[in-house]
């Protein structure tokens, strides 16, 4: 039943994201796999076939190799930083001429490795040592990307690892110890983000203060998502998204795209979609019959539920500026790939249920 | 068992984690509602100015014609290439254009509003035709015309016609609501400023909609713009330029019109300047050196400077004496070249006297004695209020800016001022038009206009007909009958003759020979800035009469001299040139 919903759920938002992609695509006019919804298309099949073979091998089997995927990430993570080419925002993240992100593959590899890491230690759970180890850990990727810069998904990184330490039932006692350290440590990291950021940030809590800069991203968003009203402007209409006043508008500001377009409605309906989604990957941890599931699932669930509120707070413009892409909506087949191969993972989790009197 | 321990407390934790993602959902969901419905209609406007650019297309100016329609002031297109950034590369673009237009192009390019930059102006009108020839090679290039004002009369005509500039802080501030804009053009004098509502015309503009590169993406809505009426003038070109030229390399003024209609033929003040270098815009230096010259040649003469009247004002005190009955024909006065009163002596301007005259022979031989004595009889009082009945000290109403009115001395005002009582010598030099008295050459040319028409005072103009659009008349400039100045026909018919007089046997003696009847009178005045400015002023023919005119020549002497020998020209000029024509 929750399989089914899941496959449902994801066919839907596949469809959404390529007519959200579609709708915004300057060059939607050129050819087969010139414009930009004929490979997000193209990505689609590529994602569901990935789908397909994840859903289908036992979880067991990646979250065995854990430290496999580590090693690889901070690999291919270390490549990023000494091949990595850049791209038009002068960030470095890609490897193989612009084909692959590596940062998209460790969301997914610190989830399979923190889920290997933590189910291993459930003989001795000592929580202090396993904190500070796994953070050790974490935090090596985590640099790795928030150097390429990618501020986003370095975030993912890190809201992997809190999820960890929240499911695995850290007291509201060492809670209190990790956010006094993390909160100290806050301003310091004020020195590590990059101008830009900065500006963001800044922005963020001023927007009007410079509407042509760093405030032009929210204000335009906001526009586009005001304008929509209630039923939206209409398909392919709408000022902001089609003439250009919106940018990043088929990656990071896709969402207000689409409700420059289609309105409140159409707004609530990706919100309504991906709502349900994480719901049932934490519908699905809860009812995992192991811990190995439970941690998988319900990191993951928290990884995608992170991503889009973000992603979305952004656009509503209640959340500052991250670069955090909308998951299986916005443009990008390193996402969107390892979106599906996530959800595949849940799914697979899903089919092999205990605990069918959990509820929420 | 520890196993099951763990997940149960994993599973406690998924269920707060679920509580919390309720209530990310409900905030996410409550900031959606607020933007998209709530503040919707805000938004939407926002949206909407982020992409409609509105340009506002300079109006074409209203052209002045004179009166037998002959260009005075129009609007010639210019061209200028514009290039809308963001098509096409702009040093791709400009290399291009260079190449066909073969010269240089001179970057930085000014940059305007709405993502445009000026490439080129001033283009000819072949590179036009050459730019246009190959426009689809030039992709966000076009041909822009705007109007440019062009004063083909040039500066005999630049006072009258006047000219335009672009609006100043203080202007745009008044104007402002009646659309008026930065940049706008706008008449700064004459009937440029003064007609400026009929010859603005209305402005056009490009509404446009662009994206966030500033490219534009279609035009949504354009409107020409296009001129709304025209103005013909009551100058005639010809007399205008010929009486300019008359005045040489002399200041001065002359005024020449139609006594009974108001209609001003020509309108001269010299030194002029160049309508079209101020009209194109002056550096600060050259606009102060226009402003600051010392012959003040933005001075509109005739109704702008005021001077002494000299012995024109004569004309003044020979009408209150004759009309208050102070003299007649039968009253003889003696002039032996001087008059005693009190200790001072008041010369006559002939040293040796003009003998026993009556009051028609001293207009004609402006004999001092006899207006000293009849101005002494009237007092400076009523002498006042009878320049003021003839037109002197009140502004005629002339549709032209910056009018000026004569400034009349009196007994209060001088013990006021210069806190000195009046004397009887005042009023002597009164009499004669000197002394404090000051007079715009416009309220002289009036009194003398008001003679001819025995009493009827028209209101001067120089605008005839206004035009619409396709050129046809909506507004007739109609003769103004502002005043009857009741007076005896003895009183016309004394001044009429002794100005008959001032040319048979007087000091006009240059205007001699014409072969019209001339009535005129001559001046001399005074001035503590040189030599005596030469005075003029009469009508023809003086049974009937056609034409009034006054000549001024600034430090000309006195004047039976050059004045009088200008105004015998334009006269003669008239008799030949127009005598037909207006007979027709």
């Amino acid at each position: 039943m929750k399989s089914k919903a899941i496959v449902l759920i994801l066919i839907a938002l596949s469809l959404t994201g390529i007519l959200a992609v579609y709708s915004v695509d300057p060059s939607r006019g050129e050819g087969w796999g010139e414009s930009l919804f004929s490979r997000q298309i193209i990505w689609n099949f590529a994602g569901w076939l990935v789908f397909l073979v994840f859903s289908q091998i036992d979880y067991h089997q990646w979250i065995k190799r854990g430290w496999l995927w580590y090693f690889l990430m901070v690999l291919s993570l270390g490549a990023v930083l000494i091949l990595g080419e850049g791209d038009e925002t002068g960030s470095h993240r890609w490897l193989f001429s612009q084909s692959v992100q590596p940062s998209e593959g460790a969301k997914i590899a610190l989830a399979l490795f923190l889920a290997h890491y933590f189910s291993g230690q459930r003989e001795n759970f000592d929580f202090w040592p396993l904190l500070i180890k796994s953070g050790i850990l974490s935090f090596i990727p985590f640099m790795l990307i928030l150097k390429e810069p990618d501020l986003g998904s370095s975030l993912v990184l890190l809201v992997t690892w809190l999820g960890v330490l929240f499911v695995c039932g850290f007291s509201a006692k060492k809670w209190a110890v990790i956010g006094g350290i993390g909160g100290g440590l806050l301003p310091l990291s004020w020195f590590f983000l990059e101008d830009y950021q900065k500006d963001r940030l800044l922005s963020f809590i001023n927007p009007e203060k410079d509407p042509l800069g760093s405030g032009y991203h929210i204000l335009q968003s906001q526009i586009a998502i005001g304008a929509g009203g209630f039923t939206g402007q209409g398909w392919l209409s709408g000022t902001q998204s089609q003439l250009y006043f919106l940018p990043a508008r088929h990656t990071d500001f896709i969402f207000a795209s689409w409700c420059e377009q289609l309105g409140f409605l159409g707004g609530m309906l990706i919100i309504g979609l991906l709502g349900a989604l994480s719901y049932l990957f934490l519908v699905v941890a809860a009812r995992s019959p192991d811990l190995e599931g439970k941690i998988l699932a319900s990191i993951l669930g928290i990884s995608l539920l992170f991503q889009w509120t973000v992603n979305i707070g952004v656009n509503l413009g209640i959340m500052p500026v991250t670069g955090i892409a909308l998951p299986f909506v916005s443009y990008g087949g390193s996402s969107l790939i390892v979106n599906l191969a996530s959800a595949g993972i849940v799914y697979n989790i899903s089919k092999s249920e205990g605990w069918e009197n959990w509820k929420l | 068992m520890w196993d099951d321990e763990m997940q149960e407390r994993v599973n406690q934790r998924i269920t707060y984690l679920s509580r919390l993602f309720l209530v990310i959902l409900l905030v996410l969901t409550l900031r959606f509602w607020y933007l998209s419905i709530l503040r919707g209609d805000w938004y939407k406007q926002k949206s909407e100015q982020n992409r409609v650019r509105v340009l506002s297309l300079a109006p074409i100016r209203g052209s002045i014609y004179d009166r037998d329609n002959q260009v005075l002031a129009e609007d010639i297109p210019h061209f200028r290439l514009i290039f809308e950034k963001g098509v096409a590369e702009t040093e791709e673009i400009e290399e291009r254009v260079e190449r066909i237009l073969g010269r240089e192009l001179s970057p930085p390019f000014p940059e305007r509003g709405v993502g445009e930059i000026i490439l080129a102006d001033q283009l000819s009108l072949e590179e036009v035709i050459k730019i246009e020839e190959v426009q689809n090679k030039l992709p966000g290039v076009m041909v822009e015309s705007y109007p440019v004002r062009h004063y083909p009369g040039g500066e005999p005509f630049a006072h009258v016609v006047g000219y335009v500039g672009k609006i100043n802080a203080e202007e745009l501030k008044l104007l402002y609501s009646e659309g008026y804009e930065m940049e706008d053009r706008i008449g700064k004098t004459g009937v440029e400023l003064e007609y400026e509502s009929f010859l603005r015309g209305e402005k056009g503009y490009r509404r446009i909609e662009v994206n966030a590169l500033g490219k534009v993406v279609r035009v949504l809505d354009y409107r020409h713009p296009c001129f709304k009426n025209s103005i013909v003038l009551t100058l005639d070109q010809e007399l205008q330029k010929y009486s300019y030229e008359l005045l040489g390399n002399r200041n001065g003024a002359i005024i020449v019109g139609d006594p009974y209609t108001g209609e001003l033929f020509a309108l001269v003040s010299k030194p002029s300047f160049n309508p079209q270098l101020l009209s194109r815009g002056m550096s600060t230096e050259e606009w102060n050196a226009l402003s600051q010259n010392q012959n003040r040649p933005l001075t509109n003469r005739p109704l702008q400077a005021l001077y002494p009247p000299g012995s024109l004002f004569k004309l003044v005190i020979a009408t209150g004496a004759v009309e208050e009955g102070l003299t007649d024909r039968n009253r003889k006065i003696f002039c032996p070249g001087f008059l005693d009163y009190n200790e001072w002596r008041y010369p006559c301007w002939r040293r040796g006297g003009h003998g026993s005259v009556g009051i028609e022979k001293a207009i004609a031989q402006s004999c001092n004695v006899t207006f000293y004595t009849l101005g002494l009889e009237l007092g400076a009082d009523r002498i006042v209020n009878w320049a003021r009945k003839l037109g002197v000290g009140q502004p005629s109403g002339i549709d032209l800016p910056g009018e000026k009115t004569a400034f009349l001395p009196t007994q209060e005002w001088k013990e006021r001022q210069l806190k000195e009582m009046w004397y009887p010598g005042d009023t002597i030099n009164l009499s004669i038009g000197q002394g404090y008295l000051l007079v715009t050459p416009l309220e002289m040319y009036r009194v003398v206009s008001n003679i001819a028409t025995r009493g009827e005072v028209y209101k001067p103009h120089v605008v005839k007909e206004i035009l619409n659009s396709k050129g046809e008349v909506i507004k007739k400039i109609n003769p103004v009958l502002q005043n009857k100045i009741e007076l005896k026909d003895e009183t016309w018919d004394t001044l009429i003759r002794g100005m008959e007089e001032v040319v048979n046997s007087g000091t006009g003696w240059a205007c001699r020979g014409l072969p019209v009847k001339l009535a005129a009178k001559t001046g001399t005045a005074q001035n503590p800035q040189g030599e005596d400015h030469s005075w003029f002023a009469g009508f023809f023919p003086s049974f009937h009469p056609q034409v009034s005119f006054l000549v001024l020549i600034e430090h000309g002497g006195d004047g039976s001299g050059e004045a009088a020998q200008v105004a015998k020209k334009l006269v003669e000029w008239w008799e030949k040139e127009r005598k037909v024509k207006s007979e027709k």
